[in-house]
């Protein structure tokens, strides 16, 4: 049996082969391969997965377990082999066809949405058909109790624990029904009751028939809910067994021992050497009570399945994050600010937080040590670049210069420019976060070597590293983190990879941390963080306001005052409903004021005094076609052409200025007075105008809570990443949103002629800074995701009546500014402190 | 450090040991102004008369400063609207504090001064200890700043003092003083930037915030100086304005708003923050001033410079996002490889 069923290294023999005692293959991968960057992430795949079986894949970090669901999931094209389903091969896979097929996925890191509510997430996420005939919250209700989930459906998804959302990322993909079911790391975050409920869900599924393809690295979970497993590493399947006939052992031996290719440098010498550094019971943020010592000469590993506290614990132990407990260096207690000046931290995302792209190699290695190299503030280019050269050499970093983009160098030797920034700084403490990910072999080995001389000249070295042969080659001692505490302190010939491994992987700490835990968001919480609660606010600032306008001048609140406030609103407002969806898309549209007043240009040409009704229409409609060209190419160039929001919109804002003084370089072209009449008509003192303004921005506030198209809009704004990753068209979304901007600006245009009443080409361009400060007002974000239709029409009001009560109460100018002003930072602060919190993560 | 200098590495790296790459954004910029010097010279020589030159190179100068502040906030991936009312302020305050009287500039320079580390102080420590977005801050800002403005000037033009007359209008060696202000403030610039361990921090901050916080640098002490040295800058810019104008108005930062943003993308800076291009910076300053000179004196009117600049923007921003594309993909690709990272 334990034959026949595990081939290891044979990679030509289908791993279910004379097992047929489950249903019939479902999905099979033949060959599957697949390159990031020349380097193989997937070399010839091939696995069966049946029907009705629970096929759990297991391997390391980095075997290559997510990339192969992203490829069965359509998320990733293969590079070559093929995906075959119940026996038809699918040529290439997409989300929509994987969706189609019946694959459902559930991901590692949740596609939740921060910004959306938890009944938002499930309506955009999932399609309308499952929501169809019945009330949807009480869809949405059963749709939380398949993984138990007890939460209100308006909580907001920021408000959720990293074990809530992976709660509600199940039972997403579980509410399809699906016939293939992907979980990637399901239970990283969850407890054991939540554990439990999953198990229960997948042994349900699996009876009536689907395929459950569950990746851990947890062997003990593969003992419960598992019938077949494959074992990947180094993106080879390593061999595929039946649960219940392979032993523990056997699957270690094949995780495990994977070719490293480098060679490590001699450990430090046994002995009692001198403790140089003392941890003792430290604490922070997702890691408690750790310490350790580091004897002279010694290299420390940091060991444990990603994501149990170990990059935490290397910040803070670098003191760029905060901790409790007591570091002694040197016999030195540190304080954390000492910490941050005299450690030297290498950052595990070298992308994101160790090159700074756009400048070059030099600069990139000597920017820690820069004051080394100045007299008197004056930095030494000679000095400088000896230093450089000189730790170059050392370190064998193959640049073709040393002015080239620190982008144009192999991954290994950017990694090599970080250590050499480090090393420049001469610093007392080396904190090492996964310091050879994505490093080819040869550099790895010049890695090693560099931290073992660093060691070895007396300066401690912390390594932090998901690969445990790494570990073994590398530390004299290694701690093995689980779920943020030390498991195990592994030394001497004990540290080996099967003992990391076997205590990283083995270890069943479920101690819930303190912490993070938050306290159950409150109904009255829920209701302060809407995003259009600043409504209330706003309603009550313009009621306040006017009523002491009136208090003060009792004409304030005629009849004639009233309407005109209102008129200037409306067109004001309806510019901000416009620029409030580029806002919403995390974007900005700085054109809308000269489009605006390119509209108004535009019509004094068609609708004045004597003409036919035929070129009145011809003119809307060209005022309607120029909004939408105006949009439409707004959208391309930052979609396709990868402009930014801001430098998109401004060329577009002086092109369009210079449009409008093209068609007229002076005021002209009286706009018909029937028009104008029509416009400014009113329904006692209130504008018709502002009915519309009040009608569509209630109506889009509507459209951006309940219907696809704003949850859509809110998703891509808010977190554009987990918007693809459940089926958004992001592109489209923006192109579309950009193009509804400038409709609405077109509407506002009209209200604009009918106040200027006149073509002038200066018109309209402070529109653009003063829709952005009624949007501001109105509560809506700068950042995207989050922002309210409803706001943005009272922030319209209140920035018009301010600047009229200003006029009214016979203030000056500086007044009206000043107010102005005020009232944006005001309500920008109070926004973002009422938001604050989980938005300021880095601090 | 061992030394291991006797390892054969000079073959796999030869060194340059002398100057770095010419910046793609700098040729760019100068042979669009070389190109546009010709096309003055041969369609449009009045452009380039002594007289022309001498009413237009003032306003360059003024530009170019103004691009230069602007250029320091972008570098910390900023956007600074209150420059219109810095620019304004400092105006109003250089001509109406004194009012006409040369012996009281002094007080009124050092009033503008406060003002404008007031103002940046401000600007600086909502976005980078509020985080408020630079636009709305500045927005905000920018309006306070204007209340400034009408409460010293209320609204109406003064003529300007006679010394500073001279000393912004004058001319040194044949040269407007303007440009001379212009090519210090250059150099300056350029100097602390590029040669100073500040300079070469905060460069490497605009760059990259996270990583300059991971090596332990002050990130948000170098962006608050960011949007204070750009107020100073404002400041100066304020004083060569009114000193070149006769009867300066209380608006006179905010032309120079939109055209400041835009030579500071021509000269390659890029919006998303990083290295900045001091020098291209400023040559598009001229260039842009030179592009309507040009448009002016072939009879072309006022709308269709602006058409000509939007369009020199929008190719301009182009040329440096054509090498967008590749770099952004390697900056994304790690998001897919999760696991393989």
């Amino acid at each position: 049996m334990w034959d026949a069923a595990v081939a290891v290294g044979d990679r030509n023999r289908d791993v279910d082969d004379g097992c047929g005692c489950d249903g019939p293959v479902l999905l099979r991968l033949t060959g599957v391969t697949k390159f990031y960057s020349g380097v193989p992430a997937l070399a010839e795949v091939d696995v069966a997965f049946r029907a009705g079986e629970v096929h759990a894949i297991l391997g390391e970090n980095g075997a290559g377990k997510s990339t192969l669901m992203n490829i069965i999931a359509g998320a990733l094209p293969p590079d070559r082999g093929e995906i075959a389903f119940a026996g038809r091969r699918v040529p290439a896979m997409t989300p929509e066809s994987a969706a189609a097929l019946g694959i459902a996925i559930s991901y590692q890191h949740p596609a939740v949405l921060d910004d959306l509510s938890v009944f938002e997430n499930l309506r955009v996420a999932l399609p309308a058909r499952l929501f169809a005939g019945r009330p949807a919250r009480a869809v949405a209700r059963d749709i939380l109790g398949i993984m138990g989930l007890d939460m209100p459906l308006d909580a907001r998804g920021e408000t959720l624990t990293v074990a809530q959302k992976q709660r509600l990322e199940i039972a997403k993909a579980l509410a399809l029904q699906p016939k293939v079911l992907i979980l990637d790391e399901p239970t990283a975050s969850l407890d054991q009751d939540a554990t439990d409920i999953l198990f229960r869900r997948i042994r349900e599924v699996s009876r009536s028939g689907t395929l459950v393809i569950y990746i851990t690295h947890r062997m003990a979970e593969l003992r419960q809910i598992a019938h077949r497993v494959t074992v990947l590493r180094d993106g080879r399947v390593q061999g595929g067994a039946r649960v219940d006939a392979v032993s523990d052992h056997d699957l270690l031996a094949m995780i495990v021992g994977r070719a490293l290719g480098a060679t490590f440098p001699p450990k430090a010498p046994p002995g009692a050497a001198a403790t140089v550094l003392a941890v003792q019971g430290l604490s922070g943020r997702r890691f408690h009570d750790v310490s350790f010592a580091v004897a002279r000469g010694e290299i420390l590993g940091i060991a444990g399945v990603a994501g149990n506290g170990q990059s935490e614990l290397m910040r803070a132990l670098a003191g760029r994050q905060p901790a409790g407990g007591t570091m002694i260096l040197d016999g030195q207690a540190l304080r954390p600010r000492d910490l941050a000046r005299r450690a030297a931290f290498m950052p595990s995302d070298r992308h994101a937080e160790g090159v700074a792209a756009g400048l070059s190699v030099r600069e990139n290695a000597s920017l820690a040590a820069l004051a080394k190299f100045a007299t008197g503030g004056l930095v030494s280019r000679r000095r400088e670049r000896d230093a450089v050269d000189a730790v170059f050499d050392a370190l064998a970093v193959k640049t073709p210069s040393l002015e080239a983009p620190v982008l144009a160098l192999s991954g290994g030797n950017q990694q090599k420019v970080v250590l050499a920034r480090a090393l420049l700084a001469a610093p007392a403490l080396i904190v090492a976060d996964e310091p050879t990910q994505g490093v080819d072999v040869g550099a790895r080995a010049e890695i090693y070597r560099i931290l073992r001389e660093a060691a070895a000249q007396g300066t401690p070295v912390i390594v932090n590293s998901s690969d445990a042969a790494e570990l073994e080659g590398l530390c004299d001692t290694v701690v093995v983190l689980s779920r943020g505490q030390v498991v195990a302190t592994l030394t001497g010939a004990e540290v080996a990879e099967a003992r990391i491994v076997a205590a990283a992987v083995g270890a069943e700490t479920r101690v819930a941390l303190g912490a993070p835990r938050a306290a159950p968001a409150s109904r009255l919480r829920h209701l302060v963080q809407a995003d259009n609660a600043p409504a209330v606010p706003l309603a009550l600032v313009i009621i306040g306001l006017a009523l002491y306008g009136y208090g003060q001048n009792s004409n304030y609140l005629s009849a004639f005052n009233l309407a005109n406030i209102l008129a200037l609103a409306a067109a004001l407002g309806f510019i901000a409903l416009g620029q409030t969806i580029p806002l919403l898309l995390a974007g900005i549209d700085l054109s809308v004021g000269p489009l605006a007043g390119l509209l108004v240009v535009i019509a004094s040409f068609f609708v004045t005094e004597g003409q036919g009704v035929a070129a009145m229409a011809a003119g809307f409609a060209l005022m309607a076609t120029t909004a939408l060209a105006v949009g439409a190419i707004n959208g391309l160039l930052i979609r396709f052409a990868r402009f930014t929001p801001i430098a998109a919109t401004l060329a577009m804002y002086i092109g369009l200025q210079g449009c409008s003084f093209l068609l007229r370089d002076g005021p002209g072209g009286y706009i018909a007075a029937d028009v104008v009449a029509v416009i400014n008509a009113q329904i006692g003192p209130v504008p018709v105008a502002f009915l519309a303004l009040a009608a569509v921005a209630v109506l889009g506030e509507i459209a951006l809570r309940k219907t696809r198209a704003g949850w859509w809009i809110r998703a891509s704004g808010g977190d554009e990443d987990a918007a693809r990753r459940i089926g958004l068209p992001v592109a489209r979304i923006l192109v579309l949103g950009y193009i509804g901007a400038s409709l609405l600006v077109a509407i506002g245009a009209i209200m604009l002629m009918a106040q200027i009443g006149v073509g002038d080409p200066r018109q309209g361009i402070n529109y653009t800074l003063s829709s952005i400060t009624a949007v501001v007002l109105g509560g809506t974000s700068l950042q995207g995701g989050r922002g309210s239709f409803l706001g943005t029409m009272l922030g319209a009001l209140l920035l018009t009546e301010v600047l009229n009560i200003v006029a009214f109460l016979g203030l000056t100018q500086t007044y009206q500014y000043v107010f102005q002003g005020a009232l944006i930072l005001i309500a920008a602060v109070v926004y973002a402190a009422i938001r604050g919190r989980g938005a300021d993560r880095e601090g | 450090m061992a030394a291991r200098a006797d390892q054969p590495l000079q073959e796999t790296r030869q060194r340059r040991r002398h100057g770095a790459p010419l910046a793609r954004g700098f040729l760019t910029v100068l042979a669009a102004t070389l190109a546009l010097l010709v096309l003055c010279r041969i369609l449009a020589p009045s452009s380039l008369t002594a007289g022309a030159l001498a009413g237009s190179l003032p306003f360059a100068a003024v530009l170019a400063i103004v691009g230069l502040a602007q250029m320091l906030v972008v570098q910390q991936g900023g956007f600074d609207l209150s420059l219109a009312g810095g620019v304004s302020l400092a105006v109003v305050i250089a001509t109406h504090v004194p009012a006409g009287d040369s012996a009281e500039l002094p007080r009124a320079v050092l009033l503008a001064l406060a003002c404008s580390v007031a103002a940046g102080v401000l600007n600086g420590v909502l976005v980078s200890v509020l985080r408020l977005n630079a636009i709305v801050a500045t927005i905000g800002v920018n309006a306070l700043i204007y209340g400034g403005v009408f409460a010293v000037s209320g609204g109406v033009p003064r003529t300007t003092t006679p010394l500073l007359a001279a000393i912004a209008g004058g001319e040194t060696l044949g040269v407007g003083n303007a440009l001379w202000f212009a090519l210090a403030i250059l150099i300056l610039v350029a100097l602390i930037l590029k040669k100073t361990v500040i300079g070469r921090r905060f460069e490497a901050i605009g760059a990259n915030p996270l990583a300059a916080r991971a090596i332990g640098l002050a990130v948000r002490r170098h962006q608050i100086t960011a949007y204070v040295a750009a107020q100073g800058l404002y400041v100066v810019a304020g004083l060569l304005i009114a000193g070149i104008t006769k009867e300066p108005t209380a608006f006179q930062g905010d032309p120079l708003l939109l055209p400041s943003v835009a030579v500071v993308v021509l000269g390659g800076t890029s919006l998303l923050g990083g290295r900045g291009f001091p020098v291209s910076t400023v040559i598009a300053a001229f260039f842009l001033t030179q592009l309507s000179q040009f448009a002016l004196a072939i009879g072309v009117p006022y709308s269709a410079q602006t058409i000509i600049q939007a369009f020199a923007l929008g190719l301009g921003i182009a040329v440096y996002s054509l090498r967008l594309p590749k770099g952004i993909k390697k900056l994304i690709k790690p998001l897919n490889t999760e696991e393989r990272r």
